[in-house]
């Protein structure tokens, strides 16, 4: 990391225009690969392992400050994603002047209807690109994955687990 | 609305006047122990601060914690921060808020680096590499499935509004993404607040007609 403060930025542009989750990936993806302040396999290893992690999903990011910038990273992409959340006080306090304004609804929905649209490119990006890249058993552990997941009583953190053995059979 | 905002900030002063309804202690224990259980991502951890804040410890109202919810979606950045923004707010007031974020978030971040470390240490190990191989695409997949999840309620919304914003959301989801995969040196920020634009003026321009011609 040659420039902690933009660094710093790109972290917390990427969590101002996001509304929670992984939807900052699209803004620091373009950013860190941009500026050369990450590589796409560390997108892919840091979503990995946020996906074990506890806490809130959106907390991939500090692995991913971890891998490009070590503990100063982890620091720094931490930092940049609690700031932006303390807009609700604002939010709060306009919504009860405004209520719900329908520009304000439209624009929310518009927002989230894009970082979904790139959200999903990005993912297929990620696949093509990850070790090996993408193949009949990659597919497949896509599908299944989606399938595990939509079952309400299997936790992620077991699909992970499973996925980890799956692959130390399959890719060994 | 307005009614129910009103008498919930006058809870929320009473609170702050009155006693405290839990030390700050035993307040921070309880979101250290959140934090540090609350493996399984973002649903699991918004069932669990509702089952502690709501059920449990009845510290905010279940219609507060809803109203909360709602409001949380138009704050930027992660969800979860915020509603324990706004709950430790409610419940010991600055206080509140600084303990239940070192709660909740201090464990899991540092368990975060945790996993990272120990994946950078042994990430040469043929056994890792071909067990993060088989991750990859799980997390892809289970990506693919939080974005149907995200896009389907908007796509719902916006389908029971009228047929024309139910297009011009199908327009703005597909098109992003393609604009994603055409135009390469696009800006993100501005593709992301160009379809938030977009949508905003069609709700404006459509909230006036409806103004006019009802039932529209």
């Amino acid at each position: 990391m040659s420039d902690p403060l933009l660094y710093f930025w790109f972290f917390v542009k990427a969590s101002l225009f996001s509304s929670g989750g992984t939807g900052n990936l699209p803004s620091l993806h373009a950013d860190l690969i941009t500026a050369g302040f990450a590589t796409e396999s560390q997108f892919a290893e840091s979503l990995t392992i946020g996906q074990l992690a506890p806490g809130p999903n959106g907390l991939w990011s500090v692995s991913l400050g971890y891998l490009t910038g070590g503990w100063g990273g982890a620091a720094l992409a931490l930092i940049a994603a609690l700031l932006p959340p303390f807009l609700i006080l604002a939010v709060e306090r306009l919504y009860r002047r405004i209520e719900s304004h329908p520009a304000v609804e439209g624009f929310v929905r518009g927002l989230s209807l894009a970082i979904v649209g790139v959200f999903v490119v990005i993912l297929g990006r990620l696949l093509l690109s990850g070790a090996g890249g993408m193949d009949y058993r990659s597919l497949l552990l896509v599908l299944l994955a989606i399938g595990l997941a939509s079952i309400r009583r299997v936790p992620i953190f077991a699909i992970i687990a499973l996925a980890g053995g799956a692959g130390i059979l399959l890719y060994r | 609305m307005t009614d129910v905002t009103d008498v919930t900030d006058v809870t929320v002063e009473e609170t702050e006047a009155a006693a405290p309804p839990v030390s700050s202690l035993r307040f921070l224990g309880i979101w250290l122990l959140l934090g540090a259980q609350s493996f399984g991502g973002g649903s699991v951890v918004l069932a669990m601060i509702r089952r502690a804040a709501v059920e449990e410890y009845g510290w905010i109202s279940e219609t507060e914690f809803n109203r909360d919810w709602a409001l949380i979606q138009l704050a930027p950045g992660i969800n979860l921060i915020a509603l324990t923004i706004l709950i430790g707010r409610r419940v010991l007031g600055r206080k509140g808020v600084a303990l239940a974020l070192a709660g909740l978030i201090l464990p899991s971040a540092f368990l975060t680096v945790l996993l990272t470390a120990l994946y950078v240490r042994f990430s040469g190990r043929a056994e890792v590499r071909a067990a993060l191989r088989g991750v990859l695409p799980v997390t892809v997949g289970l990506g693919l499935r939080t974005a149907w999840l995200m896009a389907l309620p908007l796509l719902r919304g916006s389908a029971r509004e009228s047929q024309g914003s139910f297009v011009l959301s199908l327009f703005l989801l597909l098109g992003s993404g393609a604009a994603a995969v055409v135009w390469v040196g696009l800006p993100v920020v501005l593709l992301l607040c160009g379809a938030g634009a977009i949508a905003a003026l069609h709700r404006l321009l459509r909230t006036a007609a409806g103004g006019r011609a009802e039932g529209l």
